[in-house]
């Protein structure tokens, strides 16, 4: 051990471990030297989640401790860097994490978008380390939940801006100061925007999901968009999501697509082909959270016109338009259903109102990850049992597709109905089939699909057998 | 600012470009009440601390604010009268000024004045530790040097006749010379002080201090053989004459002077082991005052685990010796330091009862056998205080010269506490869970594979840092 060292060295390390174990100790005590302890350290309120607002390296040794206390279900990874080099990390809890297990839907959370906006990024972290000590301790909602689920949280997606928001003095947070990323952009009107060209396509006839095919050539040229948004476009290109919500603050309702409205209009009711159930899956976040549901809430600020409010959703172009945000280039480039959910009037609270923020939507965030197991699910494959990656899903009466991924698997959400479900790919002929959908579960329905090839070989058979017997009944 | 302030109107401009009642406006948020908030309302007294100390490192020396040129190497140490936490807490202040400015480039350029920083503090703790570790240089030394003849003393309160004895005695002493005190003598006596037979008995007592100096020198040095040779002649040199005495105590003197310089090296090598022997007879008595350690070392199979005992009671020694030293030079209260050590002791009762609890479950697996499981218990108590230990100087002393902008030591003991808590949790579940499911024995060692290759693809994509990775490994090795 050190004891060869040298005593000196061991001496030094000695002291430095006394110094620390000093400091410690002083600060355990009550009336300890408090003057420029920089934080509390350990607000052990709760099953090992301290209440307390985490900067940069806090946030990653959260993370890491969840990470080191349920390594079994957990993984960290990043997406990318921030503009000033801090990791956009995200840890990810499974059953089996990192891999993407054919069938088993993926989940996503992003906080802190807009880097004042700090509720958000903490809850995400009490979440995370909420779902590891429930998971431990047997509770079965979390553990069906994480073992059919694969759920990606990243607490914050605009570090950067939080810190700067973080640092100012005094309990008044500016009301924009830390929003954008450091370069001063909004990350949250730098998406590509798809609503313009959906409202073009639905006037002239074209597309409205999956658009933009080669993305990934297209976002890294493009010079105008901030890291964090290219981290976040490639992450929802290279992972199937299936449901996601984006979290703010400033206000306290459940916002869903579109955001944008079609006229241009400040803000009119602009509904998307999935309307019906992105209301479902709205509410199903705001009817656990009592404030933000309450109907004789009364608004944020005096002036607030909250009329496009109900039972705690909006429509997000009624309530007002927001152009190039993520919420919409979620549904319209890839499968994934995302809402924005304002989580408080305040932007960026005091300290003492996390743990109440967290008792008032910690049941709204386990509500909303268990929406994810709705609708129709399976898998799509040929004759011979191979997955068919990128067929198409289309239902009848909803003017949006989805397709499979990989494994061929698909998830589409879908609120209580009867449904007809088409599964189709490029040399494959279409099936149809009939589907009754309750609240939940998800009906899990899979397509086998013939291609022409076949069909055409198993026509020639068939044409051959008549033949033959034709030819034998006539003798000739 | 004011740029920010811009670019934050031009946003509101663009959203107002499409008359929007509901967006809330900013003035709406400034009628909130003003309460203290531990996150934002340390900021300024930091940033103040930080500016001066900032500006101070640049250049030379602005006002004094809080005591800060205590940093500086020309004051003396033991005269400052603020706390260790008030230094970490300003080396925290300025790192963290620091890492905000720095973090504009990128956010791994390694803060030199930071280092700086720490460097000073550390240089500064060791010149103490040296200069007050080297009883070579007896404070005697300063006595002499501004005054060599005179009558008084540095403060300049007149010299008691002891003092003055012990002055001559100290002064032929170093000087090796006994005409230092016939001079002196003979220059009391000229200008009238003393009368002769005052002479005489300042003489002996002069005698009597040189050989006292002598055989205090000669015990540190282990001049056993010179000891009874100077301590009979001395004695011998007491009696009648003036010169058999002086002679005498020089002659010895002298033997233990040539001894001393022939072989400087060995005496002074005898002298640490001296020092190390008397540690060790004495570590048992000292730590008999830690019930808890002394059990815990008591539980350690001493002929299997020497080195392990060994290097605990080496550690806890040191320890002890540190609070006591810092007790010594004011730097913490006797209080702080007896608390710190029942903290150390209760912790170290903490460790030891959740390692046997730990190691209770074990009895019921297959894999470990009831009467080894006794030793294995006591290795993996022992083993991970060790290893707890040598973590957390591990930690700590690379945080000191940490690159990292953080620089603050009580944040890694806060966050290896966090990170020891969580592993021991996974392990209790994995365990547990284990058992119920009565799948294949957990296996220890495929885990611990798994942390270090998952802690190194961490470290490589940013995601630990080098320290925690090592500090994780070191936790689960020792298990």
């Amino acid at each position: 051990m050190a004891a060869r060292g040298g005593r000196a060295l061991l001496a030094l390390c000695a002291a430095l471990a006394a110094c620390g174990w000093l400091l410690g100790a002083g600060a355990q005590e009550p009336g300890a030297p408090a003057a420029g302890m920089r934080r509390r350290r350990r607000l052990q309120q709760e099953d090992g989640i301290s209440f307390e607002y985490h900067r940069y390296p806090e946030l990653r040794e959260a993370l890491v401790s969840v990470w080191l206390q349920c390594t079994a279900i957990s993984r960290i990874y990043t997406v990318g860097r921030s503009f000033e080099g801090r990791e956009l990390l995200v840890i990810e809890l499974s059953d089996n994490p990192g891999v993407h297990e054919p069938g088993e839907p993926e989940f996503k959370y992003i906080g802190n978008m807009h880097g004042n906006e700090a509720v958000g990024r903490e809850l995400l972290i009490f979440l995370a380390q909420y779902l590891c000590n429930e998971y431990q301790k047997g509770n079965e909602t979390i553990v069906k939940l994480i073992h059919n689920t694969r759920i990606h949280i990243m607490p914050s997606l605009n570090p950067d801006g939080f810190e700067k928001a973080a640092s100012q003095p005094g309990e008044l947070k500016d009301w924009f100061v830390g929003r954008s990323n450091a370069q001063g952009i909004d990350l949250n009107r730098n998406f590509p925007d798809l609503d313009r060209i959906v409202y073009v396509n639905e006037k002239e006839g074209g597309p409205n999901n999956h658009l933009l095919k080669n993305l990934k050539k297209i976002v890294d040229q493009n010079t105008k968009l901030a890291p964090e948004t290219k981290a976040v476009i490639h992450w929802i290109m290279d992972i199937p999501f299936v449901l996601s919500a984006n979290l703010h603050g400033g206000d306290l309702v459940a916002n869903y697509p579109y955001d944008e409205t079609r006229s241009g209009s400040a803000h009119e009711y602009s509904s998307c082909p999935d309307d019906t159930i992105f209301q479902s899956l709205a509410r199903a976040y705001s009817s656990f959270n009592p404030p933000m549901s309450d109907p004789n809430r009364p608004p944020c600020r005096k002036n607030d016109d909250d009329s496009s409010f109900v039972d705690g959703t909006t429509n997000g172009a009624a309530w007002y338009s927001v152009p190039g945000g993520m919420q919409d280039f979620n549904y319209l480039s890839s499968n994934c259903f995302e809402i924005t959910v304002e989580l408080s009037c305040e932007k960026f609270p005091p300290e003492e109102t996390l743990k109440s923020y967290w008792e008032d939507n910690k049941n709204s965030l386990i509500s909303y990850l268990e929406q994810i197991h709705r609708g129709v699910k399976g898998f799509v494959r040929d004759l011979q049992g191979n997955p068919i990656a990128n067929a198409t899903i289309s239902v009848e009466g909803i003017d949006h597709d989805v397709t499979s991924a990989k494994d061929g698997d698909y998830w589409r959400l879908l609120a209580p109905g009867n449904y007809k479900l088409t599964a189709s790919a490029p040399g494959y002929l279409a099936i149809t089939k009939k589907v009754a959908v309750p609240y939940s579960p998800a009906v899990g329905v899979d397509f086998e699909l013939e291609s022409f090839s076949e069909r055409k070989e198993e026509e020639k058979e068939e044409l051959m057998e008549w033949w033959k017997m034709m030819s034998e009944t006539l003798n000739f | 600012m004011g740029f920010l302030w811009t670019g934050t109107w031009i946003l509101v401009l663009v959203l107002q470009s499409s008359p929007i009642q509901a967006f809330p406006k900013p003035g709406g948020s400034q009628d909130k009440p003003l309460h203290n908030r531990e996150l934002s309302a340390e900021r300024p007294l930091n940033e103040q601390i930080a500016e001066a100390e900032a500006d101070k490192i640049k250049k030379t020396y602005p006002p004094d604010v809080l005591g800060l040129g205590a940093f500086l190497p020309e004051n003396k140490p033991g005269e400052s009268n603020y706390s260790f936490v008030d230094n970490l807490n300003l080396l925290k202040a300025i790192t963290e000024k620091e890492k905000i400015e720095k973090e504009r480039q990128s956010i791994r350029s390694s803060p030199h004045d930071n280092k700086l920083n720490v460097e000073d503090v550390d240089s500064t703790k060791n010149r103490r530790l040296i200069d007050d570790y080297d009883s070579t240089k007896s404070g005697l030394n300063h006595k002499f040097q501004d005054d060599p003849d005179g009558l008084h003393q540095l403060d300049g309160t007149p010299l008691t006749a002891e003092d003055i004895v012990q002055k001559i005695a100290t002064r032929i002493y170093e000087e090796n010379d006994r005409g230092v005190f016939d001079k002196i003598v003979s220059k009391l006596l000229n200008l009238g002080l003393i009368t002769e037979s005052q002479a005489h008995t300042l003489e002996d007592e002069v005698a009597e201090v040189l050989q006292k100096l002598i055989s205090k020198e000669a015990n540190i040095y282990e001049e056993e053989p010179n000891k009874p040779t100077s301590m009979t002649e001395s004695q011998a040199g007491k009696i009648p004459e003036k010169v058999t005495p002086m002679a005498a105590i020089q002659d010895g003197f002298t033997n233990g002077q040539n001894d001393e310089t022939v072989s400087n090296t060995l005496t002074l090598t005898n002298g640490l082991e001296r020092r190390t022997k008397i540690y060790n007879e004495d570590n048992f008595e000292e730590l008999q005052y830690f019930p808890n350690f002394y059990a815990l070392l008591k539980s350690i199979d001493s002929e299997k685990e020497a080195k392990e005992k060994e290097t605990l009671i080496t550690i806890m020694k040191t320890l002890i010796d540190f609070v006591k030293m810092m007790v010594k030079y004011g730097t913490i209260s006797p209080e702080e330091g007896v608390s710190y050590l029942e903290n150390l002791d209760e912790t170290i009762a903490l460790q030891t009862k959740n390692k046997l609890e730990k190691n209770v479950t074990d009895n019921k697996s297959k894999l470990f056998p009831a009467p080894s499981e006794k030793s294995h218990e006591e290795t993996d108590s022992t083993k991970e205080e060790a290893a707890k230990m040598e973590k957390e100087y591990g930690t700590l002393k690379d945080s000191t010269k940490d690159d990292n902008p953080r620089g603050k030591t009580d944040e890694p003991k806060g966050k290896t506490e966090a990170y020891l808590e969580a592993i021991r949790k996974n392990i209790e579940w994995l365990k547990k869970h284990n058992k119920k499911g009565n799948k294949e024995d957990y296996d220890l060692s495929k885990m611990r594979d798994f942390i270090n290759q998952q802690a190194d693809a961490y470290v490589e994509k940013g995601i630990l840092d080098k320290e925690e990775a090592d500090a994780i490994k070191r936790i689960y090795s020792s298990l």
